[in-house]
């Protein structure tokens, strides 16, 4: 028979939120028990669930260890603020211009080892060429974003960007602190320049792209160009194939020139205490089922060329050597170099 | 004197300016009745945009919205990920309120009363984290962890919210001690109470308008807390704004909507909670 509780005491109260402000502070270490851990860093979203729900514990139950999965940002400046030979990541999922900058500062090592990593031997060749720290397990096309519903058809090249027709309703990115925006500008050099590194002549073109409405976040332009208030954009394709099947009046475009690539990167940590597990886990994100769950969830297109995803993402993603071709690797080690100068000269163009 | 008698009052005179004032108040009344509602309009408006995209069935911000629904409530009270991050973001915002009043207040009463040299420093010292940006307190917390080598315990960010909360504790309860009478104290225990019943009987109730402020500022600058917290918290314990931030990354959805509309509920029950145990009312005009 239970016993019945008698009234809450200012004693008991107190020690009751005692012990809940203990427990609370204790968890942490007690669910934290003798496995070894590896820190890893991850997206939230859809990806941060299918993470968490699947693909983590079943790494976890393989390889007996904890995986603890860091998805709050910024990771650069915590790896950078902790000790290199202690390092707060053992494994760092990151953007190829973040691991750019996290590489040139010693925090993460510039290449997977392919004898420790077997499955490295079956990825595109993008996925581990110069313009990559580590290996890059995912990628995704950046093109143009439209609506389908406002008669914009016919769209094949990034030229029509700078259409005058899309003034007002045109979709863009806070370059400083935003992947697409800043690999959108190398593409302006390849347009309108002699390449990638022609600044001067992506300046011009930024200028002329105005008006423009600009954004930090990619959520935030999928939201802009669902609900309208912009028509023609910069996008990568996985923010507009996940809401396939909802209905929504948008579409993405390969343009003719090229689509950029997003890549999605793993690397290791020099100082990392489990280079065993670590070199497992970029091997295991590599594994041709986990490639086909994860690319499936969030439509990104997968770095292993073994891996068969059903028809409908076949469609769409970059899965064949063809499809591959038409990406565009944007160099990060040289952009990095030049990032203040950049930053000042976008913020003055978009300011004005 | 001509410069006399053109400033001698005359009978007419304030029945003039009486009608003057009668005709000028509704003008005034109205421009006073004006600028409340402006400054209202001011700051609800935000809240206002906040609810009608937490009721708006679309998955972006739509106005004039096109229905009402509850889906995004939905969602986020069955999200795992966010209600963790509610219980743990109050959880931590009332250990916070808890250290930082008690640390708070008893700093306010030992800098109000017990000549310390170098008063004015110290109050300065301790309103100092109001002054450098939150987002660097936490860079420099994180650091000094790192470098003690205890990882990033709850305790740790629980100190972070301390540090940050500190100061509105110690400026409201140093407010009311301003015109304390320590006369009350002394007569205390020349009545024979020992000095903590003298703190709790006669000191405690006459700060409590102070010290309750200071709490009250405490619990919902750590629940909103999230410059600090960015850097503290640690995997699998995020609070509420730190996962708030990470989702909208990916998916500005109503689901932000929904849980600031649940934030600021929950910010109107500590307060109505506070005035029905405590009696609030009595003490802090709200």
């Amino acid at each position: 028979m239970m016993k019945a509780l008698g009234p809450l005491s200012r004693r008991r109260f107190l020690t009751a939120s005692a012990s809940l402000g203990i427990g609370t502070m204790a968890a942490p270490y007690v669910a934290r028990a003798d496995d070894p851990t590896l820190r890893i860093t991850g997206w939230g979203g859809k990806w941060g669930e299918v993470m968490k729900a699947e693909i983590g514990p079943a790494f976890e139950s393989e390889f007996k260890c904890k995986l603890q999965i860091d998805s709050a940002f910024p990771y650069l400046p915590k790896l950078q603020a902790s000790s290199r030979s202690a390092p707060i990541y053992d494994v760092m999922h990151t953007n190829s211009n973040e691991q750019w900058a996290a590489a040139e500062m010693g925090l993460v090592e510039p290449k997977i080892d392919a004898k420790l990593v077997p499955n490295l031997a079956d990825v595109y060749p993008y996925a581990i060429s110069d313009k990559i720290v580590g290996v890059s397990i995912f990628t995704s096309a950046i093109g143009l974003g439209m609506r389908t519903d406002k008669g914009y058809s016919g769209v094949t090249s990034w030229k029509e960007l700078w259409d005058a027709k899309y003034n007002g309703v045109r979709g863009g990115y806070v370059i400083p602190v935003n992947s697409l925006g800043q690999a959108f500008l190398m593409m302006c050099g390849t347009l309108f320049g002699k390449g990638q590194l022609d600044l001067d002549a992506a300046y011009m073109a930024l200028e002329k792209l105005k008006p423009i409405k600009i954004v930090d976040f990619t959520g935030a332009m999928e939201k802009m160009l669902l609900s309208g208030e912009v028509g023609m954009c910069v996008i990568h394709d996985s923010g507009i194939y996940r809401y396939d099947g909802q209905n929504q009046p948008t579409d993405f475009v390969s343009p003719s020139e090229g689509v950029l690539s997003l890549e999605q990167v793993l690397t290791i940590t020099p100082g990392s205490k489990m280079k065993e597990l670590a070199n497992a886990y970029v091997n295991y994100m590599l594994r041709p089922e986990v490639q086909k769950r994860l690319a499936e969830t969030v439509w990104y297109s997968p770095a292993n060329k073994k891996v068969k995803l059903d028809a409908k993402y076949d469609a769409k993603l970059l899965t064949t050597p063809e499809k591959v071709s038409k990406l565009i690797q944007v160099d990060w080690k040289w952009y990095n170099e030049r990032k203040d100068e950049i930053d000042q000269r976008v913020n003055r163009i978009f300011r004005a | 004197m001509q410069g006399t008698a053109s400033h001698s009052p005359s009978l007419a005179a304030p029945q003039q300016a009486t009608r003057t004032a009668a005709a000028a108040r509704p003008y005034g009344r109205y421009l006073y009745l004006a600028i409340n509602i402006a400054i209202l309009v001011f700051l609800l408006a935000p809240i206002a945009v906040v609810v009608v995209f937490a009721l708006n069935p679309t998955p972006f911000i739509q106005f004039p919205p096109v229905g009402v629904s509850l889906r995004w409530f939905e969602k986020f009270f069955a999200s795992r990920d966010f209600m963790h991050a509610l219980w743990f973001s109050l959880e931590v915002a009332v250990l916070t309120t808890v250290s930082a009043t008690a640390l708070g207040a008893s700093a306010a009463l030992a800098l109000a009363r017990g000549n310390l040299p170098g008063t004015r420093l110290i109050v300065a010292t301790m309103l100092s984290p109001l002054m450098l940006p939150a987002i660097l307190t936490g860079l420099a917390l994180f650091q000094t962890y790192v470098l003690l080598d205890v990882g990033r315990p709850t305790w740790g960010l629980v100190a972070g919210h301390t540090l940050v909360t500190l100061p509105y504790v110690v400026r409201t309860t140093l407010a009311v001690l301003h015109n304390f009478d320590t006369r009350l104290e002394e007569a205390a225990q020349n009545l024979g109470a020992s000095p903590l019943r003298t703190f709790f009987e006669v000191t405690l109730p006459l700060i409590k308008p102070g010290v309750l402020a200071g709490a009250i500022f405490a619990f919902i600058v750590s629940f909103d807390q999230f410059p600090v917290s960015l850097f503290l918290v640690s995997p699998g314990n995020e609070t509420l704004p730190v996962t708030l931030f990470n989702y909208l990354k990916f998916d500005l959805d109503g689901t932000i909507g929904a849980a600031s509309v649940v934030s600021i509920v929950l910010a109107f029950v500590v307060v109505i909670g506070l005035d029905r145990t405590v009696g609030l009312r009595s003490y802090v005009k709200l």
